[in-house]
Order: C-alpha cells, then sequence, then structure tokens
C-alpha cells in the first residue's frame, strides 16, 4: 500500500511559555563542504543573461546564526576566469536575526516585497507582520531563511568591474538541498533570481565532510 | 713602573668566597666580605649565577649556622654574631630573589630551618633580614610546600600573621600564597580564621596590604564558599576596602586588588557582577599593561583571569580598545618573556569566541609577531604564541582568506610538533589543527614543511591526548584536499598504522580517525577506492568497530563512513550492503537497524543518508538492495520514523522512502 506522505510543515507561534528551541533546526545538506551549483539570472531590459554560479558552504555556527562560503559566477563576459566571492550569511533565526534587515540600504517594504517571493514564506507573513516574526518557531519549519552577503572577492581585485555592493535574500529547502534567491542592490536590476541545487562531485549520492575548530 | 700591591680586600669573586670560608679571616674581614658579597649581587642576575658555581651559597649558610649556633650557645660576640646572622640573611635573600637556581642552592645548603628558626630572635633586625630572605624564597615555585593541615603548622602561621613586624606578617601571606593550592587547604585557612586577619592587614603598611592582598587572592580562588563567607552580609565593609584599593596611588596594589576582585567575581557568580564594576576592572588593568616593570608583566595575566570564556567580557574590553593596546605593546617589543606570554595569553582569550575581537587583531601587525615568538628561546612565549593563534584561527573568514597558511607561520609551528614538552605539543597541535582548514585543495605549505609526518608521528604517541589531537589536525587537513594531498597523507599514515588508530583504546581517537576516513573517501568517486586496497582491509576495520563500539560518537563518524562509500559505484555500494548485512550474516541483527533506532539523532541522520544513497532510483543495483532493505524490516522501521523529531531525519527519511515506493509497493 503506498505511503501517503504527510506534510506537517506549518510554522507554529512560540506561546512564549515554553523553553524548547526555537532555532532553525540543523540541516546536513546546510552543513561544511556541502557544495550547490545553478544559475543568477541577470537579466536586464536589453538582454536575457544568466550566469552559472557554484556555493560551497564553508562555515556554519547555528548557534550565532552564522553561515559562510565562497561564490564562483562562472561566465561572467567582463572576466577572463571565473570570479570566486567570500559572503558571509545572516540566518533568519528570530534569536540572532530576524527577517528584517535594518542595514544594507533594506527598508522593511523591501524585505517583505523579497521574502514573499519565496513560496514558503506566505505561512509566516502575519506573525512576520505582527512583530518581526520574533515570536515563530522555526524549529520544525523545513526552510531556512538567510541573507548572504558578499564581503571580498577572492582571485580578482576591486577594480575587476564588478560589484558586491548588494545582498541576497535566500531560501534553502531543507528537504532537498535546493536554494533559491533575490539579489537586491537599489543599484542593479531589482529581483535577479538564484537558483542552487545540492552537488554532489558526479557521485552517486550525497557526501558529507567534516572538520572541526579547536 | 711600580707595580701594584695585592690588596687582602680584593673583591673578585674567587677571593671573597675564599675570605668568607677561611677560618684564618678575621671576624671583620668576614663580615666585610659577606657585605660585599650582599652588594654584589643584589639585583644582578649574571653575579648571582657567578657566585653559584663558585658555590658561594654553602659558604654564606655556614656562617648563618655558626652565628646562629653560637648565638644559641651564650658564647661571647653576640654584636659580631648579630651582624653576621643580619649580613648573611640578607646574602641569601639576594641570591633566592628571582632566581629558582638560587633558591635551590639555598634550600640545599640548609638555610631554610635555620631562617625560621630565627624569626623568634630577641634581635628585630635579625627578624627583619630572616623574614625577608625568607619571603624571597617562598616567591618561588621550587620552595617547599608549607602544610596547613597540621595543627602546629597552622598555629606558626597565625603567630606570624598575628606579629607586629611588617617583614614577618608580610612572611606569613607570602607563604600562603605559595602554598595554598587546594580547596582543602583553602577551607582550613578560612576557618582558622586567617581570612580575618588578611583583611585586618589591609589597612596595614604597603608591605603588609599587598602581600595580604595576594594571598587573599590565592585563598579566594575558585572556591564558591570561601568567597561567599568573605562577601557575606556582615563582610560588606572589606569588599568595599578591596574597591577602594583598586584606586590606591601604587601601581600594584591596584593590580592585586584587582586579581583580588577577580578571583571573588569567578568564584562566587553572584557578586561583582554589575557593569560598573566589570568596566573599572578592565579600565584599571588596561592602564597597568603600561606599567614597564612588574605590574606591567603580570596585568595581562590578570586581564586573562577577568575575561577568560566570558563573551560579554571580551565585548566590553573590544569597546574599550583592549585589543589596540594589547597589540601596541607588543608592538614596542623588547619586553621580557613574561609579559610577551601574558599578552598572547589575554590576545588568545579575546579571540576565543568574537570574530570582531579577532578581526582587529588580525588588522594590527601582531601576526608579523608570530614567526618569531614561536621560535623564542621561552617555551612558555611560544606555547602561548600557539594558544594565540589557534584562538585567531577560529575565523573561518580568515581560514578562506589563507591569513595562516604561510611559510613564515608554518615552519616554526611544524617544528613545535617535535618539541619534548607536552604542553608545547598540545599547544602547537591546536594551532595546527585549526590553520590546515585552510579550504584549499591543495595543502602543499604544510606538507613540505614536514607536516604530514610530524602529525603521523604523534598519531603514534603513547599519550592519548597528542593521539586524539594529531588524529583531529589530520582530519581537519583532510577537509576538501585534492587526492595528491590525501595520497601524501596515506602514503606516511600507512594502512597498518589507520588500522590500529581504527580501533585504538580511547573512544575519542577511534572517532577523530573516522572523521579523517570520512573525509578522505568525499571528494572525486575514485577517493573511495582508498579504502578498498589489499582486500579492502581498511572498510573492514571500519565495519568491525561500527559492530563492536556502542559509543554514538564513534558509530556516527562510521556510519557517515559507509554513507560517503554508498554513494559511490555500484561496486562501492555492494561493499557497504555487505558491511550493513554481513556475508550471509542475519540480516535482522544488521547494524541499519541498531542505527536507525537510536536516540541519537546525528546517528539516525547519517542511517538515513546512506539509505538514500543506497536506493537512488537512477542507480542499476538498487533494485536488488530494496529487496535487502524490505526482508530486513528497514522499510517498517523508516516508516516508523516519517514524523521522526529531528527534522532532518524526517525529511530525508520521507526522501528514502519515496526513492523505495519507486521499485514498488513499500508496505512490508
Amino acid at each position: 500500500m503506498p505511503v501517503r506522505m504527510v506534510e506537517s510543515s506549518s510554522p507554529s507561534q512560540d506561546p512564549g511559555t515554553t523553553t524548547g528551541n526555537t532555532l532553525p533546526p540543523p540541516c546536513t545538506l546546510l552543513s561544511v563542504g556541502q557544495s550547490f551549483s545553478g544559475t543568477q539570472n541577470v537579466s536586464s531590459l536589453q538582454k536575457d543573461e544568466a550566469w552559472r554560479v557554484n556555493v560551497r558552504i564553508q562555515g556554519c555556527d547555528l548557534d550565532r546564526g552564522y553561515l559562510c562560503g565562497t561564490m564562483e559566477a562562472l561566465n561572467v563576459p567582463m572576466a577572463d576566469t571565473p570570479v570566486v566571492t567570500f559572503w558571509e550569511g545572516e540566518i533568519v533565526d528570530t534569536k540572532n536575526y530576524t527577517f528584517y534587515t535594518g542595514k544594507w540600504g533594506a527598508t522593511q517594504d523591501d524585505d517583505i516585497k523579497h521574502w514573499t517571493k519565496f513560496p514558503s514564506f506566505p505561512p509566516l507573513l502575519p506573525q512576520v507582520e505582527a512583530d518581526g516574526g520574533k515570536s515563530l518557531d522555526l524549529s520544525s519549519y523545513p526552510y531556512i531563511f538567510m541573507r548572504w552577503k558578499e564581503q571580498h572577492f577572492v582571485n580578482v581585485g576591486t577594480d575587476c568591474g564588478l560589484t558586491i555592493a548588494g545582498f541576497y535574500y535566500v531560501c534553502f529547502s531543507c528537504g532537498d538541498g535546493s536554494i533559491n534567491g533575490f539579489y537586491y542592490d537599489p543599484n542593479s536590476s531589482p529581483f535577479q533570481k538564484l537558483e542552487l541545487k545540492s552537488t554532489n562531485d558526479g557521485r552517486s549520492g550525497f557526501s558529507f565532510s567534516t572538520y572541526e575548530l579547536q | 713602573m711600580p707595580a701594584s700591591v695585592a690588596s687582602s680586600h680584593s673583591s673578585r669573586p674567587e677571593d671573597l668566597i675564599g675570605r668568607l670560608s677561611s677560618a684564618q679571616t678575621p671576624y671583620e674581614g668576614k663580615l666585610k666580605a659577606l657585605r660585599d658579597l650582599k652588594n654584589q649581587i643584589i639585583g644582578n642576575r649574571t653575579k648571582k649565577l657567578a657566585f653559584l658555581k663558585l658555590g658561594a651559597v654553602p659558604s654564606v649558610v655556614a656562617i648563618l649556622a655558626s652565628s646562629a649556633a653560637a648565638l644559641g650557645g651564650g658564647r661571647e660576640g653576640r654584636e659580631f654574631h648579630e651582624a653576621f646572622l643580619i649580613q648573611s640573611a640578607a646574602a641569601i635573600g639576594s641570591f633566592a630573589c628571582g632566581l629558582d637556581a638560587g633558591v635551590k642552592a639555598v634550600l640545599d645548603a640548609g638555610a631554610f630551618p635555620i631562617l625560621f628558626t630565627l624569626i623568634s630572635h630577641p634581635n628585630e633586625k635579625v627578624v627583619d633580614a630572616s623574614a625577608r630572605s625568607l619571603k624571597m624564597i617562598y616567591q618561588s615555585k621550587v620552595a617547599p610546600n608549607y602544610d596547613f593541615l597540621q595543627e602546629k603548622n597552622m598555629e606558626f602561621l597565625l603567630s606570624l600573621l598575628n606579629r607586629e613586624n611588617e617583614n614577618v606578617t608580610g612572611l606569613g601571606a607570602s607563604i600562603i600564597t605559595h602554598s595554598c593550592q587546594t580547596t582543602v587547604e583553602q577551607k582550613v585557612l578560612s576557618e582558622a580564621g586567617v581570612i580575618k586577619r588578611l583583611v585586618g592587614l589591609l589597612g596595614g603598611s604597603l608591605i603588609q596590604r599587598d602581600a595580604s592582598l595576594e594571598s587573599l587572592a590565592a585563598v579566594i580562588k575558585d572556591n564558591p564558599e570561601v568567597a561567599s563567607r568573605f562577601i557575606g552580609p556582615e563582610n560588606g565593609r572589606e569588599l568595599s576596602v578591596l574597591i577602594e584599593l583598586m584606586k590606591d596611588k601604587c601601581p600594584r596594589t591596584r593590580l592585586l586588588a584587582c586579581m583580588c576582585l577577580i578571583n571573588i567575581r569567578n568564584a562566587s557568580m553572584s557578586s561583582l557582577q554589575d557593569s560598573v564594576i566589570k568596566n573599572k576592572l578592565v579600565l584599571i588593568l588596561l592602564e597597568l599593561l603600561d606599567d614597564p616593570g612588574q605590574v606591567g608583566d603580570e596585568a595581562p595575566f590578570v586581564l586573562s583571569n577577568l575575561i577568560s570564556e566570558k563573551e560579554d567580557l571580551h565585548q566590553l574590553a573590544f569597546d574599550t580598545n583592549v585589543v589596540e593596546k594589547l597589540c601596541e605593546n607588543l608592538d614596542k617589543g623588547s619586553f621580557r618573556p613574561k609579559r610577551v606570554e601574558g599578552i598572547f595569553l589575554a590576545l588568545a582569550d579575546l579571540c576565543s569566541k568574537l570574530e570582531c575581537c579577532r578581526e582587529r587583531v588580525l588588522n594590527s601587525k601582531v601576526l608579523a609577531f608570530i614567526t618569531e615568538s614561536l621560535a623564542h628561546d621561552s617555551a612558555e612565549v611560544r606555547g602561548a604564541a600557539c594558544i594565540f593563534l589557534k584562538n585567531v584561527s577560529r575565523s573561518v573568514k580568515s581560514l578562506s582568506a589563507g591569513t595562516f597558511m604561510k611559510e613564515e607561520i608554518m615552519v616554526p609551528l611544524v617544528q613545535l610538533l617535535g618539541s619534548s614538552c607536552t604542553f608545547e605539543q598540545v599547544a602547537a597541535l591546536g594551532a595546527v589543527s585549526n590553520v590546515v582548514v585552510d579550504f584549499k585543495a591543495d595543502k602543499s605549505v604544510f606538507t613540505q614543511c614536514g607536516g604530514v609526518k610530524q602529525l603521523v608521528q604523534l598519531s603514534k604517541s603513547i599519550e592519548s591526548t597528542i593521539r586524539v589531537n594529531a588524529v583531529l589536525a589530520l582530519k581537519n587537513l583532510t577537509f576538501l584536499v585534492n587526492n595528491r594531498c590525501k595520497e601524501e597523507i596515506l602514503l606516511e599514515l600507512s594502512t597498518p598504522t589507520l588500522t590500529s588508530l581504527i580501533s585504538d583504546p580511547e573512544a575519542s581517537v577511534q572517532e577523530q580517525v573516522l572523521a579523517f576516513v570520512r573525509n578522505l573517501v568525499d571528494g572525486t568517486t575514485n577517493s573511495i577506492d582508498y579504502l578498498f586496497g589489499e582486500d579492502a582491509l581498511l572498510l573492514h576495520s571500519i565495519g568491525r568497530q561500527l559492530r563492536n563500539t556502542a559509543k554514538a560518537e564513534v558509530q556516527v563518524q562510521g556510519m557517515y563512513i559507509l554513507s560517503n562509500v554508498a554513494s559511490g559505484n555500484e561496486h562501492h555500494k555492494e561493499a557497504v550492503m555487505s558491511i550493513l548485512f554481513g556475508q550471509g550474516g542475519n540480516a535482522t541483527e544488521s547494524i541499519l537497524v541498531k542505527f536507525l533506532q537510536s536516540s541519537n539523532s546525528q546517528l539516525r541522520t547519517a542511517a538515513v543518508w546512506a539509505v538514500v544513497n543506497l536506493t537512488l532510483p537512477s542507480s542499476p543495483g538498487s533494485c536488488g538492495r530494496v529487496t535487502e532493505f524490505r526482508n530486513a524490516g528497514i522499510v517498517s522501521q523508516l516508516k516508523n520514523m516519517m514524523n521522526d523529531p529531528c527534522l532532518d531525519v524526517k525529511l530525508q527519511t520521507r526522501t528514502a522512502l519515496r526513492q523505495l515506493m519507486t521499485f514498488g509497493d513499500a508496505s512490508t
């Protein structure tokens, strides 16, 4: 008999009486060493364009709502080689970071406009509008929301003609490891879409590595 | 030209010692020689060492002993003998001052009991000189421990603390500072009324005050019971006195008052936690860092004691520019080793948790001092530099930027792995473990300076702490590294060593070595073949370990190895199946069922990933494996896990079941 998949993925509201963990849960597909690849749509009014993008997670500290890694853009027109940047991420965990960015030129309105583009966000919207989502219990929600901000270029100079002034609104799916994102920079084309899938170095399955800082 | 006449009062060390030891030297001559000797060695380390080599100490102690005996026997010449006692006790004190070799010589020559007897001498000058001398001895680590648990000793100590003479009370306090180390000793001292007496001395002379502060710090350190007694409701005044002494004009008093308050604060989490006192402590210590003398040498250690493991204080120190001040101090250079050690330890504490502190330290020139500090003459400085490097390299951002993986850092660091001192090796291993993460596929800077060789050597150490840290470093080194580097490591490590580490007696070593193998078989598919050489000897060792161990942390790493291997080709997947179900063994006893039922969510996660990898619809052999899973009851087990409390397990269980369903009915 086939099994019906029961989806119990709606976020609950933390009643404030429990002392349990309400942070997003650890997820192996979002752990150190994991890699992703896909595209970023950089289309403008003039032409349709998408760059191939590879991402690798290098650091993850859920207690501090911190994630970091590298992002490699492969077919950037004005660059001879792939352009690698180092980014740092804020995990929306309602403890360290909320859905409201509060910096990088993003208003609360910009935040809501971007978050609502993710299909997994609408169930959270009422609570986010009520208190910024501070009372949400995200511990069993199968999506993790983040902001990724590129910090510096790794293999090219700042004079490469590219900018990393903006940041990404990111939604990660814990189930399949897919990542969707929207680049936000008031001076760039709006809603540049980032679409990534978990990759496996040509393997027939998923592999996980580890390191431990002393 | 007339030749010079040899003086009978030459100050050459050999002549001085000759005059001291000779029975022919008249009293006056001997006394003068004693004075000359004392004057020559005061504050002069080189002279002290020269006289020590020539055996001056036994001669001086012999004079002390004979004068003490002569006075005891009531012989004539009291004045002379007392003068001898004063001068010889003073010379002994000078030998002992700041020089462990001097203290050892003084103790070996038998001066200790004689000096103690002289504390009760009727002549106050003799008492002063003897008490000062004993204080110098007690300032050294090599001085014998005073046994407070003996009633007679405690009575004697209290009698010292109750005397009017400031040198004698100071001696009592120094004995406590030196010898009070255990909680039992702290309790016995506190119950004997020592704290009350020490607090009384805070109102005395400068010597008494400082000695009392230092011993109070020792009696309270890490002892909540004694600390709470000190800060009890009836003792509010004492605490105010200490807080007041933080503002004293004498820098040493300020430092010791801070030390005392910090020990109270650390021992009793309920007192002195307010931001006003925290701010004051940080600001005073910040100012004391500039002291050019001993106070400035000790200030970073006291600061480190204040901020260690306390993130709020790291932030406070960061906000008050302590990082800059410490870095500036290093930049000034030419300090005594103790100060450099203290600065590195304080910086290490500051960099232990907060990225903002690490960033600020790395923006200063501190890393430029690392190379020379790692090769410093002092083992303490080298160790502290390693601890600092370990903590500052917790910055993933800096590791990713390749800040540390440089020849000028790696060469001296790897050399320290070969140290004969365990403390230094462990400190160096801590730094190496972090620095080698690096995130680059090629880590040849480390391999070329002999790092792998050293780590492999240490992984065979008889000390389990060294073994576990060495294997942890190898694990971090193997993270995301290319196959060339993996092969270099494997060649050095060899299959027999790796096999023996997999079944190491220590579970912590097993865990680290399995995590190392997990990284080894990550990356390109052909890296999985490292486990298949010599009839898959390594894979079978891992399987055996997984079946035999009861430690979840070992099982987690072992299961991740199998899961990674299961992401390879059909041959790899089938090898995993035979480990999980045994060749022709009883499928119902599969370790997979056991691990899926584990209370450890990490183990369940790793086990579910293995199932996912073994049942991929695109793999040709999946269908057969699904049948095996069904027969072994894995499918029913997975169904029970569909609402697992761990979201990761729940989601991947559902992925596994979806995959199983593609091969037909998954209802069994």
